[in-house]
């Protein structure tokens, strides 16, 4: 093989080991926010969806206990949350428009304190490769899940400033939770400040 | 992750398409600064590993993709130029290689003699400052207009001009340096 593709080959092993690390920093992001006692915040690239045709969400109860949604569109919150608690999960959904968010205090918050990880707010619903993964067993009698789901629409290329693709906070809160008072989100589009993180950490 | 990749940092297919349309130019651009076979193809692997990192800095608008690719180039040598110097101070020992077979060497080092006059018209511009050097270089030897070479050093296209200008004047009595693309 020429040097040529050689370096092409190990080129693109990096694209690939490099998609891989993106993955796994989204997760932490996550992970992170959420510990700083902020708006848990993540945000990775989803496509652009289109088709008034399509439901906004799937919902797939799997045998070990554990639900799949996937989200189309950010739209018909309330027949989500009815769809949960079918399936046995009190769950509050709340999406926003890009750069707003939930103000903080809507419950006290199970794992709020040193606690997160691991704690059933950490595990309770996660973002997966195929969309939302929620285990109910981490919602305990009368908990509720709370989630915010924030999403940019202007996913366009060619922006000169980075942005926030979208943002998700997951956590299990004691009792109903309070409504969510719409506030200006601090970090949206403070992609690498101090709102979150560093990338990577 | 959370910035808005360039397409050719994050798809197989866009970014080999990117790279076999430029691997030729890179790997000529480098021959006519290093007479090095190993450091020439180390240095079009960082190169093209950079483009990943910085594929978020090109934009379309503002010129074509080998005026951008060539100011990366550019950024990769000089980062290399610092370490070789280190290294001959420190070490006369070349280490971590890329391996080459024989081909390859034969293949790159028939790119380093055909950019032999290119080598030399480097040391005829060795004495010129810095900025004007770029330029020129640039654009007489790399063949890029003055909007590009300027796009490629991150300046504005009027400094560019000037800074061809003046080398031009100091160079004036070498046959070359009136070459290369007017605008």
């Amino acid at each position: 093989m020429s040097f040529e593709e050689e370096i092409l080959m190990e080129l693109k092993a990096e694209i690939t080991a490099r998609a891989q690390r993106r993955r796994r920093t989204g997760r932490r992001l996550l992970t992170g926010a959420a510990v700083a006692g902020l708006a848990a915040a993540a945000a990775i690239m989803v496509p652009v969806l289109t088709g008034a045709e399509r439901p906004a969400y799937a919902v797939t109860k799997h045998a070990d206990g554990t639900i799949s949604v996937k989200l189309n569109e950010l739209r018909d919150a309330d027949e989500l949350e009815q769809d949960l608690k079918r399936m046995g999960v009190p769950a509050d959904i709340t999406y926003l428009e890009p750069g707003k968010w939930c103000k903080e205090g809507r419950g006290e918050i199970v794992g709020g304190g040193s606690e997160w990880k691991d704690s059933a707010s950490d595990k309770a619903a996660r973002l997966g490769l195929s969309g939302l993964e929620i285990d109910p067993r981490y919602v305990g009698e009368g908990q509720t899940l709370v989630m915010a789901f924030s999403e940019n629409t202007d996913q366009t290329s060619g922006r000169k400033t980075p942005e926030v693709a979208w943002q998700f906070a997951a956590y299990v809160v004691n009792g109903p939770a309070k409504p969510c008072v719409v506030v200006d989100n601090p970090i949206w589009d403070d992609v690498d400040g101090p709102g979150l993180p560093p990338a990577g950490s | 992750m959370l910035r808005k990749q360039a397409q050719i940092a994050t798809d197989h297919v866009a970014f080999e398409a990117f790279y076999r349309r430029h691997v030729d130019a890179v790997t000529r651009f480098l021959a006519r600064r290093v007479d090095d076979p190993h450091t020439v193809a180390d240095l079009v692997a960082e190169v093209f590993m950079a483009v990943l990192d910085s594929a978020h800095t090109y934009r379309a608008e503002l010129g074509s993709e080998i005026a951008w690719l060539y100011g990366v180039a550019r950024n990769r040598l000089s980062t290399e130029r610092r370490r070789s110097f280190k290294e001959w101070r420190l070490t006369s020992r070349v280490s971590g290689r890329r391996p080459l077979d024989s081909d390859d060497i034969a293949k790159l080092e028939e790119r380093i003699d055909a950019e032999r006059p290119a080598r030399q018209i480097f040391m005829a511009m060795a004495d010129l400052p810095e900025g004007e050097r770029a330029v020129l270089e640039l654009v007489v030897i790399d063949q890029l207009t003055v909007t590009e070479a300027a796009m490629a050093l991150g300046i504005r296209p009027g400094t560019a001009k000037v800074r061809l200008h003046r080398a031009r004047r100091t160079l004036r009595a070498l046959p070359f340096v009136m070459e290369g693309t007017p605008a």
